[in-house]
């Protein structure tokens, strides 16, 4: 169970200068745009293999839980979006190891299409990103990154799970190293009737079931020390019927097939790096309007071919530049899609610096073209200052974009090929202390939106998205966290606090779906063999009307699991009650979500 | 007891006392909360909600989600139309595929239809003890839509008559009901005239594409108005006016520009008036030409229009995301009487 404490301890990274070079181009190669060293004036934070692993979670419940992210579900398991510092859910970035994977057809992710325990890391860093990673990248990024490790290891791990509402899940993860070689194998799948009643009707999710099928591999080859390549794959498929609301029921289905390849090949030399990345991207939806009538379908497809080189120089130890090109072709094809193609090509640039020991900033700008729209010139500027080894400010403005979708430009009717990119402009500083067990951080942040693409009606039954809408979000961000180890027990203490203003510029109204008020906090405390966690998130309340007119209540959720290893660590066991007080909420209007609910789960590990 | 069911209790009591006593006027007891004044439902959000009442007295009191608030329930999910006849209401209730039926005077649910012979309802129109109901079916199966035939004493399903594609706003002339096939989420260019004493097609009239509006003049006459297959589509045709013969099935048509698509076709004291490019104009049903000029001072792109008793009433929709407003406007002069706020989507004024 002192793994369990380990989980906790690395959770975030350091951000303290590392004089030689050699480790900087490690940590680079390794972490490649999520690297600490380049985001100087931001918090890039790492949930772990160990958290990761031991859940089996869609992306979406582990971030709410560990990140204190807000997402809007329509009815659990269907589709989650998020809203990150109040942005909408196309300005979140989401990678798969540095390749954006966000759908080219609605610039979105599902947080429920992506399972986490088939990745083995997660970054996450809030805060304008798009001139390291790309469009979208306005609230913040996710990265899903897959590991590779030249060392003598075999593992195999079994996860069996069952759950409340005709619910069972299982993973089976093989991994295989040696100092040339690396396999890792990760396949999974989930069904779920889903069926649970809306808390205070007569009603039940009678449309809700689903099914879904996960696989990851990783494949690394160590050709010499300094040459390595990688393959990745990750694959999903999600059957979905789509929850009826309170006013109406529903007998629609959606189908979404991902697939998603990428080759990697790095060079780690002592003065430079270099990273080449081809990707294959796959999605391919299927909406039936009624899942007994296969002939009301509508299909969408996209894929994207994406050729990424990213190159570090060292000039001495204390300043280094990068620089990267990422060209993209996206094919959109579908119902109300015609044969699209566009080309997009954008390149970026970086200086890193470390004047004196205490201050470190980055200087960065991005530029590119595409066949389809103008790609803005965006910059960004960040910075840490160490006042002592403990405590650091940090500072950051940065310009960013996120283009237009294939729906927005394409959709047959309404589509609009003039649409120009979302542009923001933002801003913030922070302050991190840090002293032995104890992290406490605290920051303020200001996004300046405009030309926000919003669907707008030309006639009653014809509407088409433009370029209008301007939005001014800010907010205030508190985190703390405490470990503490005392012989055989150890806890661990995290809460989160997050306030955000994002208001209409026209109307000065806050935007639908931003809580003011979202809170979470963790409480590990394990003790030889037993562990014991309880987790708890407030969402603050949402309004449904640009009006602000009406809104749905806020709400309080308390899970809780208990955990108990056997066999030598090699079975555990884990108990979950989920929503421990039957609270009844909705996390968009009409749409309940589940009462009380159990998970059962067993892992093995050999 | 609920103050509603009071309401009721003192209404049944004076519908009763009245029926019993002699002529002798006694005053008159009030029937309901919402007896004088008229109604706009809203659709509400598109994809998860439920549409409201609103109900504007006579006395300039805006009363919001008059349903929920006396019957402590929503309604549904897209309210697409409401119809009055006599004492009940009926709201059409799309996307949850009901047709809710309430006292008018009071709003207090009295029956819910639904089943199998409601699938996607659009419209009710009533006439001779008898309710009429457009239905969709499955908005993507082309022949599947219907007319629903209900009894009005006992809501039960009388038939259900199969038509074309897409049929939407109804008209009662006479002894006929006029079905305008829209064509739901494609276009249609038919009226479908079905005989109401026994519910059969008596005739299936070829018309201008979209018709989107039927109204019926002071004569009897029927008037009929097509949007036109609009420039999205790719294959863009003009709208056009008809004038309906009631009898004979004669059409006269008055057609507009290959860019024109008018809608929300009114008539009020021998005259007519739609909705073009975010105008109105009027015309006299005499009039050979259609109207060059539109009324000044009534822009606007209006969601829905009626026209009553020389007032114009236009509902703006906004930005479909929050509440709308209805703006009353003198026809003749222009001027904007009042504006008031509606529920979400203002889909339909309804006057008893």
């Amino acid at each position: 169970m002192k793994r369990l404490l380990l989980l906790f301890i690395g959770a975030f990274g350091s951000l303290h200068a590392q004089s030689d070079s050699i480790n900087k181009l490690d940590e680079i190669i390794l972490r490649g745009n999520f690297s600490p060293v380049l985001n100087s004036g931001y918090e890039v934070r790492v949930i772990p293999d160990s958290i990761l692993k031991n859940n089996f979670e869609s992306l979406g419940t582990l971030l709410q839980k560990q990140a204190n992210f807000y997402f809007k579900q329509n009815g659990n398991g269907m589709v989650s979006s998020i809203s990150l510092r109040g942005t909408s859910a196309s300005q979140t970035g989401v990678y798969w190891n540095g390749i954006g994977i966000n759908s080219a057809l609605n610039g979105q992710t599902d947080f429920n299409t992506l399972q986490a325990n088939s990745f083995d890391q997660l970054e996450v860093r809030k805060g304008g990103g798009s001139v390291l990673f790309g469009n979208g990248s306005v609230g913040g990024a996710i990265n899903l990154k897959d590991e590779v490790n030249f060392n003598n290891v075999q593992q195999v791990r079994v996860l069996l799970g069952l759950a409340s509402f005709d619910t069972y899940f299982t993973q089976l993860t093989g991994i295989w190293g040696s100092d040339r070689f690396y396999a890792k194998i990760s396949g999974g799948a989930q069904t779920s009737e889903n069926d649970y009643p809306y808390l205070n009707t007569s009603l039940e999710n009678d449309n809700g079931a689903y099914v879904n099928y996960n696989l990851n591999a990783t494949l690394g080859y160590k050709i010499n020390e300094l040459h390595s390549l990688r393959f990745n794959t990750s694959i999903f498929d999600n059957d979905r019927e789509l929850s009826r609301t309170l006013s109406a029921e529903s007998r629609a289905k959606l189908k979404n097939n991902d697939r998603r390849f990428l080759l990697d090949w790095t060079y780690l030399g002592s003065r430079y790096t270099s990273s080449l990345k081809v990707a294959l991207l796959h999605e391919d939806f299927q909406y039936l309007f009624d899942k007994n009538i296969s002939a009301n379908e509508s299909m969408g497809s996209s894929d994207r071919l994406i050729g990424k080189y990213d190159f570090t120089y060292f000039l001495k130890n204390d300043m280094f530049f990068r620089a990267g090109v990422e060209f993209e072709n996206a094919r959109g094809n579908g119902n109300n899609i015609n044969e699209v193609s566009q080309d997009d090509f954008t390149g970026y640039a970086l200086m890193h610096h470390e004047p004196w020991r205490k201050f470190t900033y980055n200087l960065s700008v991005r530029a590119g073209a595409s066949s389809a729209y103008d790609i803005p010139v965006i910059y960004s500027l960040d910075a840490r200052y160490l006042f002592t080894s403990s405590l650091s400010l940090r500072g950051a403005y940065s310009t960013n974009y996120r283009l237009p979708t294939f729906n927005d430009l394409y959709w047959e009717p309404g589509g609009n090929p003039e649409l120009k990119a979302e542009f923001s402009s933002s801003g913030e500083i922070g302050l991190d202390y840090q002293i032995k067990n104890l992290r406490v951080g605290a920051g303020w942040y200001v996004i300046k939106s405009k030309d926000l693409i919003q669907w707008r009606p030309v006639t009653q039954d014809f509407w088409q998205p433009v370029n209008i809408d301007k939005a001014s979000n800010q907010g205030l961000e508190f985190m703390a966290s405490y470990e503490r180890l005392i012989g055989r027990h150890s806890v661990v203490l995290r809460a989160n606090y997050d306030y955000t203003l994002a208001t209409d510029d026209n109307s000065n109204k806050q935007l639908i779906y931003v809580p003011k008020h979202r809170a979470g906090g963790i409480l590990d405390y394990s003790w030889k063999k037993w562990g014991f966690n309880y987790n708890l998130q407030y969402v603050g309340k949402v309004f449904t009307t640009t009006s602000n007119s009406e809104s749905l209540d806020d709400y309080l959720l308390s899970d809780i699991s208990l955990i108990r290893s056997l066999c030598k660590d090699i079975v555990t066991l884990n108990v979950k009650v989920n929503n421990l007080f039957n609270v009844n909420y909705q996390s968009v209007a009409f749409r309940p979500m589940p009462g009380r609910n159990y998970v059962l789960q067993l892992n093995f590990k050999i | 007891m609920k103050k509603s069911n009071l309401v009721l209790a003192i209404a049944f009591l004076a519908a009763f006392l009245s029926s019993c006593s002699d002529d002798n006027e006694e005053p008159k007891q009030p029937l309901g909360d919402y007896e004088n004044g008229y109604f706009v439902s809203n659709e509400g959000p598109f994809q998860n909600g439920s549409g409201t009442i609103s109900f504007v007295g006579d006395n300039g009191a805006v009363s919001q989600s008059v349903y929920k608030t006396v019957n402590g329930e929503d309604l549904g999910n897209i309210v697409n139309s409401m119809y009055i006849s006599d004492d009940k209401a009926y709201i059409v209730v799309n996307n949850s595929n009901k047709i809710v039926v309430v006292n008018r005077f009071t709003m207090k649910k009295e029956a819910v239809i639904l089943g199998e012979n409601i699938i996607n309802p659009r419209f009710f129109v009533a006439d001779s003890g008898k309710g009429f109901i457009s239905n969709w079916g499955d908005p993507f199966n082309t022949e599947d839509d219907f007319i629903t035939v209900i009894d009005l004493q006992t809501n039960a399903i009388l038939e259900k008559i199969q038509v074309g594609e897409g049929p939407e706003r109804m008209l009662i002339d006479g002894q006929k009901l006029f079905v305008c096939l829209q064509g739901g989420y494609g276009s249609n260019n038919k009226v479908v005239v079905i005989n109401i004493s026994n519910n059969s097609i008596d005739a299936t009239l070829t018309t201008g594409d979209v018709p989107n509006s039927i109204v019926a003049d002071s004569s009897g006459a029927v008037w009929l108005l097509c949007g036109g297959n609009p420039a999205w589509t790719g294959s863009e045709t003009p709208g056009s006016l008809y004038k309906i013969d009631p009898t004979s099935y004669e059409l006269d048509i008055k057609e507009f520009t290959s860019t024109q698509h008018p809608s929300l076709l009114n008539t009020d004291n021998g005259n007519l008036y739609f909705a073009l490019d975010g105008n109105v104009y009027g015309m006299d049903t005499n009039d050979v030409e259609l109207p060059a000029n539109a009324i000044e001072g009534l822009g606007g792109q209006f969601y829905t229009m009626n026209v009553k008793d020389g007032e114009l009433f236009a509902t703006d929709a906004g930005d479909f995301s929050s509440e709308g407003t209805l703006k009353v406007f003198n026809l003749i002069s222009g001027d904007l009487l009042q504006t008031i706020t509606t529920g979400i989507v203002p889909g339909q004024v309804v006057f008893p």
